[in-house]
């Protein structure tokens, strides 16, 4: 029988991250994973993630997954592909199927990073073709180029189903609604902003009735439901559609744990192994992290599976305890950065009223997924100057702080607490490069010049759609609603290798709609050529 | 329509890929080598991969990443092959799975 030092079950961002980091401490451990290509779901993310700097913030998923890849590489980490691991026991012992065969092999330490699998709701039609998960959107789209569909109801208003809704329209496919049971937007609001201001309708506290067609999906119905979520009558909605797209929540693939006698316990998010901050399970020397062990973001995940992989070269004895615990100080840092704010895991399902400075949140946001005009004026990063300025429409404390890196000229500051809303710097002078509006993962940024010309003024807002408008080129202004506020005129459309494919598009305004305008729109649909 | 992505904003041009030919129930198509045969089939507009035994349900892809095993379809002849996860070749031959078979075949397990 093979044995390892260290046997990494799934080569996801957590996987990789705690064999690299063990590698680095000199193991030799290998990564099984099933897929034909490791990196699990970070090569579908094409959006910008979260964070600051040691979060690898503004950088975007794939581009994640490419760098993790090339550390893994570097440090010698021996990755196993198409190989899924059958059957975990006790005593460290693996069996993997590679191919047609069963291999038995013997680990000193086990850490499962098996991730989780995306939960479904039923309703009848909903297994007609047509009706799919929102990674299986993701992974056609992003990895196959191949659209999930032409007209696309979300169901769900999770991270998951803004950004899968975002990237559906990115990719030329028409989100008709976005759909929730749940009476408030369950992702971030600036998430939910940027699919609002392209004219996506929010249904909160609706769900699916029915899908429609008998060989495939043709239309959905959907209707509003009641606190107890019974359909509310004379409530049902009609939307022609051939895709319904399910972003309903993830469970922890944790049977491999189960299997091992691995202490479990049942959590409102799924069957997860009870396990100490660094992994370390009821079982000695079988570790997990990563979505597995509770599910949080691929950020988190990446910085659990190094503490697991420094924790694990300590009980195999290539570090020191002290040299451990200094790693282990420095992680635990930047992972408690993460899960500070509104979102943050003991603020799961509670309402939140205002904000860490005291601010109210804004409702509209919450259930229609869009901050309304007499609710914006109220946030720090919304100020008003002579000449062109930073208007940022960042209203939740999420742990996010690119932006003030971003302005060369100071005017951005979010203070030491990464998770404060972005304040304005008072005398500090915006140059207007957009390096702001280019680092907001959460395109909340805007430049606003609320007078370029009498009468007129300039809205630079960030564009992720393709044609690129063109200078000269007349459209309309749309709102945070998605709906039209004004005609205007494209002066410029810029794109530079630094902005990482978020083009600046600059349009021309009437000024009394500089800070209503927050997208642009040329013919009446989005659809790529 | 097409269903194709050939420009993406943030992934920019799709990668050049060389077309091959398979059959999908007897009828020639054409995808790109090494895409999940469901990926070829989807752009070729197809939704439906199989039938379940009992009541005759058409089912079509629901994962995409080889979990769920809607998507099962007969491969050159060996049924139950996970369509998106199997890498399309050339002159392959795909065959709407009714049950556990190909329409008319011999096993009639239930799935």
């Amino acid at each position: 029988m093979k044995r390892y030092d260290l046997i990494v079950i799934g080569g996801g961002p957590a996987g990789l991250s705690a064999a690299t980091e063990a590698a680095k401490h000199g193991l030799h451990p290998v990564v099984f994973d099933e897929n034909a290509r490791p990196g699990g779901q970070l090569f579908k993310q094409i959006h910008k993630f979260f964070g600051s700097k040691e979060h690898k913030a503004k950088i975007r998923g794939f581009q994640i997954g490419e760098e993790l890849l090339e550390e893994a590489e570097k440090y010698g980490v021996e990755v196993c592909l198409n190989a899924a691991v059958i059957g975990l026991y006790p005593e460290k012992e693996v069996t993997v199927r590679i191919g047609e065969e069963v291999k038995h092999v013997k680990g000193d330490a086990v850490l499962v990073a098996t991730g989780a699998s995306e939960n479904m709701v039923t309703f009848p039609g909903w297994t007609l073709p047509g009706v799919i998960g929102a990674g299986a959107a993701q992974t056609m789209m992003n990895l196959h180029h191949v659209k999930a569909g032409e007209k696309i109801l979300m169901l769900g208003s999770g991270n998951v189903g803004l950004v899968v809704s975002f990237q559906l329209m990115q990719a030329g496919c028409e989100v008709v609604a976005l759909v929730d049971a749940a009476k408030r937007v369950g992702g971030y609001g600036v998430h939910a902003a940027k699919v609002a201001r392209l004219g996506v309708p929010f249904y909160l506290s609706h769900t699916i009735v029915e899908a429609e067609g008998s060989d495939c999906v043709t239309g959905v119905t959907i209707a509003q439901v009641d606190e107890k979520f019974q359909f509310i009558e004379g409530t049902k909605k009609h939307f022609d559609v051939d895709t319904i797209c399910m972003a309903v929540g993830l469970s922890p693939m944790s049977q491999l744990l189960m299997q091992a006698g691995c202490k479990m316990e049942d959590t409102p998010g799924g069957c997860v192994p009870v396990c100490d901050a660094s992994g370390a399970t009821s079982v000695p020397g079988i570790y997990a992290a990563g979505d597995v062990s509770g599910i949080e973001e691929a950020s988190s995940a990446m910085i659990e599976g190094r503490i697991s992989g420094a924790v694990i070269a300590e009980y195999l004895g290539y570090i020191t305890e002290e040299g451990k615990k200094a790693r282990e100080r420095e992680l635990e840092e930047a992972l408690e950065a993460l899960r500070k704010g509104m979102f943050a895991p003991e603020n799961r399902g509670k309402l939140l009223e205002k904000t860490e400075e005291g601010i109210d949140i804004s409702m509209n946001l919450l259930e229609k997924g869009y901050v309304a005009e007499d609710e914006i004026e109220r946030y720090p990063g919304v100020t008003h100057m002579a000449g062109v300025h930073p208007v940022m429409e960042c209203t939740q404390n999420i742990p996010c702080n690119p932006c003030q890196d971003a302005c060369a000229k100071g005017c951005i500051s979010i203070g030491k607490n990464i998770t404060s809303l972005p304040v304005v710097v008072p005398g500090a002078e915006c140059i207007g490069c957009g390096m702001c509006v280019a680092s907001c993962s959460g395109q909340a940024i805007f430049l606003v010049d609320e007078e370029s010309e009498p009468g007129y003024g300039t809205v630079t807002l960030p564009y992720e759609f393709l044609p690129l408008p063109e200078a000269g080129e007349k459209g309309i202004a749309l709102g945070r609603d998605g709906t039209k506020v004004c005609d205007c005129e494209v002066v410029s459309c810029k794109s530079a290798k630094a902005f990482d494919h978020t083009n600046l598009l600059t349009i021309k305004v009437p000024a009394d709609m500089t800070m209503k305008a927050r997208f642009y729109k040329k013919g009446a649909k989005f659809c790529q050529a | 329509m097409e269903k194709r992505i050939m420009r993406h904003p943030i992934l920019g041009d799709s990668p050049e890929r060389k077309f091959v030919k398979f059959t999908y129930d007897g009828k020639t198509l054409e995808g790109y080598e090494g895409e999940p045969v469901a990926a070829a089939l989807r752009a070729a507009g197809v939704m439906t991969h199989r039938y379940t035994a009992k009541k005759h349900e058409p089912r079509g892809v629901f994962c995409a990443i080889g979990r769920c095993t809607d998507c099962v379809m007969v491969v050159n002849g060996k049924p139950n092959v996970r369509t998106c996860i199997t890498p399309l070749e050339e002159g392959m031959t795909v065959q709407t799975q009714y049950g556990a078979s190909y329409e008319g075949g011999t096993t009639d397990e239930a799935i």
